[in-house]
Parts: structure tokens; sequence; C-alpha cells
């Protein structure tokens, strides 16, 4: 059975989030208040558009959200999407609910009214951006849980004190692991008799940003 | 003797958040019985509701943001009245109030009943104008009917 997705509100994020997941082969409902937005929805393939306001106990209902896998709230209010996320965990069932966030200072409140992702556009897009613009040689990849865990890859320059050295005899940051080093085309899991080439690409799982200034010394990107 | 009465009905400080006309009408009880209130609502034009004779203090701020909350200090109030115009605001601010800063009583308007599960857990209590108002209007009916 396709697992059973309902996104409410947000015309544009609903219409390309529901492309990529009916792609991806899940059945995914629409939930859209305005009739013009809804019936423009409707035109895509595969994708059940209801009209209708996603905060109202009944509509959800008639929308046959009850039990569903993934509710994922996306309206521009904070508040209709932590009622939305709630009366779906408590009233309907639903195994998964996500909430995207306007407001940074209450992704922690959301998590304890019990909503099980919450997704803050603008810390996520102001990091991106500070990465960009302070950031030259490292690149952070992926950033998860509000950007508290990061996963960078950072190149071994030629001049660098880790070159030709075991990993064993590099004093590493304590929070800071080496997921696995790429080596041309080839992955290296890391071991502690593991050389580190010029050249090489470290991929760096971190929990604080300070921790990297070690990594990027011994690496030569300072 | 009086002013130290005065002192102890203080420490009962009481917040309404909303000022239309339920927000406004409970705000201005509240000031006539001598305790100490705040009305907060985000168009400082509402407070024209409240009666020319109103003694509290008036916010102007959106309280769905946590740095109004900071600032008048919602910690401090022993009850907090959530009477804004849209029930998902009132969830929120509730919610928010109970579970950050631990007020002892909060209190939300509802309009649609349906809602009031997602307060099941949360220790708030919840009004709802229809539903009051369907009870009344029973009991009127009712009166009606025996007489005859």
């Amino acid at each position: 059975m396709k697992k059973r997705v309902f996104l409410i509100g947000g015309f544009s994020k609903a219409k390309a989030l529901a492309a990529s997941l009916i792609k991806k082969g899940y059945g995914v409902t629409v939930i859209n208040k305005e009739p013009d937005e809804s019936k423009m929805l409707a035109e895509a393939e595969r994708l059940n558009v209801y009209c209708g306001d996603g905060t109202v106990p009944i509509v959800l209902e008639n929308a046959n959200i009850y039990g569903a896998d993934i509710v994922i709230a996306l309206t521009r209010n904070d508040d209709d999407n932590l009622v939305i996320c709630q009366l779906c965990k408590k009233r309907f069932k639903v195994k998964k609910t996500v909430a995207l966030v306007s407001d940074p200072k209450k992704v922690d409140f959301f998590y304890r009214m019990g909503i099980d992702s919450v997704v803050c556009a603008i810390s996520a897009i102001s990091a991106i951006i500070e990465q960009q613009a302070v950031m030259d040689e490292m690149q952070t990849l992926v950033s998860i849980g509000a950007g508290q865990i990061k996963i960078s890859q950072i190149p071994v320059s030629p001049s660098a004190p880790a070159a030709d050295k075991k990993l064993s005899e590099l004093g590493f940051p304590n929070n800071v692991v080496i997921g696995c080093i790429m080596r041309g085309d080839r992955v290296v899991v890391p071991r502690g008799e593991t050389r580190i080439h010029a050249g090489d690409i470290l991929m760096i799982i971190s929990a604080d940003q300070k921790d990297i200034q070690g990594i990027k010394e011994i690496t030569g990107n300072e | 003797m009086k002013k130290f009465k005065n002192r102890e009905k203080e420490s009962d400080y009481s917040i309404i958040i909303g000022c239309g006309r339920l927000g406004a009408s409970i705000a201005d009880n509240l000031s006539e019985k001598g305790r100490s209130v705040m009305v907060v609502d985000k168009n400082s034009e509402a407070f024209k509701r409240l009666s020319f004779g109103y003694g509290g203090l008036t916010f102007n701020g959106d309280a769905s943001e946590i740095y109004v909350l900071n600032e008048i200090n919602v910690e401090k109030a022993k009850s907090v009245v959530v009477a804004t115009n849209n029930d998902n605001t009132n969830i929120l601010i509730a919610q928010l109030i109970k579970e950050r800063y631990n007020v002892p009583r909060v209190i939300a308007r509802l309009y649609e009943p349906e809602k009031a599960c997602v307060y099941e857990d949360a220790d708030i209590m919840t009004l709802c104008p229809a539903v009051l108002s369907a009870n009344e209007i029973k009991k009127l009916l009712n009166i009606d009917t025996v007489e005859p």
C-alpha cells in the first residue's frame, strides 16, 4: 500500500514538494483553502487536491486524513501550522507530523508540543548564506536538527600538516568525527592506521563550528 | 489597613491578551474591582474599547512573539486570559504561556469547539461561546416549554 502524505497550505512549496513525492511513489493529497490555487494545483497528474481550511477538524476529516503516514504543514502562519499538526497527531492519529516555522525562537516549543519534525526556513537559509559568505575552502553539505549537527567536506592541501600522516598520529578535536575519506573515485573508511594524502577530501561530522577550526589547521586550510 | 489590602490584591496580577469585546470587558471588570491587570493587543486602536475609567495597563504588541511575552513579564501573572479573534493564535499563545512560563491559570477562548482536543493534556481551560450560548438558550427554551 502506498504511503499517504498530506501537504497543507503553501502553494508553491506544496506544488514542488508534491511533484517530488509523487515521483518517489507516495500517495499525495494537498489541502489548500484558496479555490484558485486549488484549481491550479489540481492540474498536476496523480495529485489529490482538497479545497478547505486545514485548521478546521471537519475539513481534515473529509479529506480522509485519519491514520495518514505523514502530514506536512506549510502555511505562512506559525499558529496555523501548530494547530494543524496537533489536530493531526491527537485527533487523527497521523504517524508523523512536520511543521514549517517562520520564527526561529519557536522551534523548541514546537518540538515540545509533540510535533515530530520542525523546519525553520529562516534559520536554514541564513545558515546557507552565512556559509557561502564566510567559508571558502570548507563546504557544509547538510545541517541536521536546526543546524546543531553539520556534515561538511574539507580538502587536504599539499602543505597540510596532516598530509601523509596516520589518523592516529593527529590530534583530532574530540567533538569531530571523520565519516569517510574521498580519494579520487574511491571511498576510504577511516581507521586509526589510515594515512591521509594531499588531495583527499574528508567528510566531517561535527557538533560545533568551533571544533572545525582545529581540522582546518591540520588540513592546511588556514 | 486599607493600603495593606491593596498590596495583597496587587500580587494577583492578570493579563488579558486580545482587547476585543470580551477582552476589554474582562479587563474593565478586573480594573473596577481594583485588581492589577494588563491588556495586550497588537492594534493600539483596540484599546479604545476599554471604558473611560479603566485603571490598568495596556501594552501594544503581538503576544505570539516570545520577546513580547518576556517584556510584559508573563511569568509574574497569576492568570492569563487569551481572547484574540483567531482560534489558532489563541491555541499557540495559551500553550506557549503554559509551557514556557508556567502561569498557574491559563484560560483560552475558542470559537470552534472541535479544536478543544489539542488542549487535552495541557492544563489550560477553554471557553467556547457557541457552547455557552447554546446551553443558555436551551435553559430559556425549557422554561418556555414548562410554562403552558
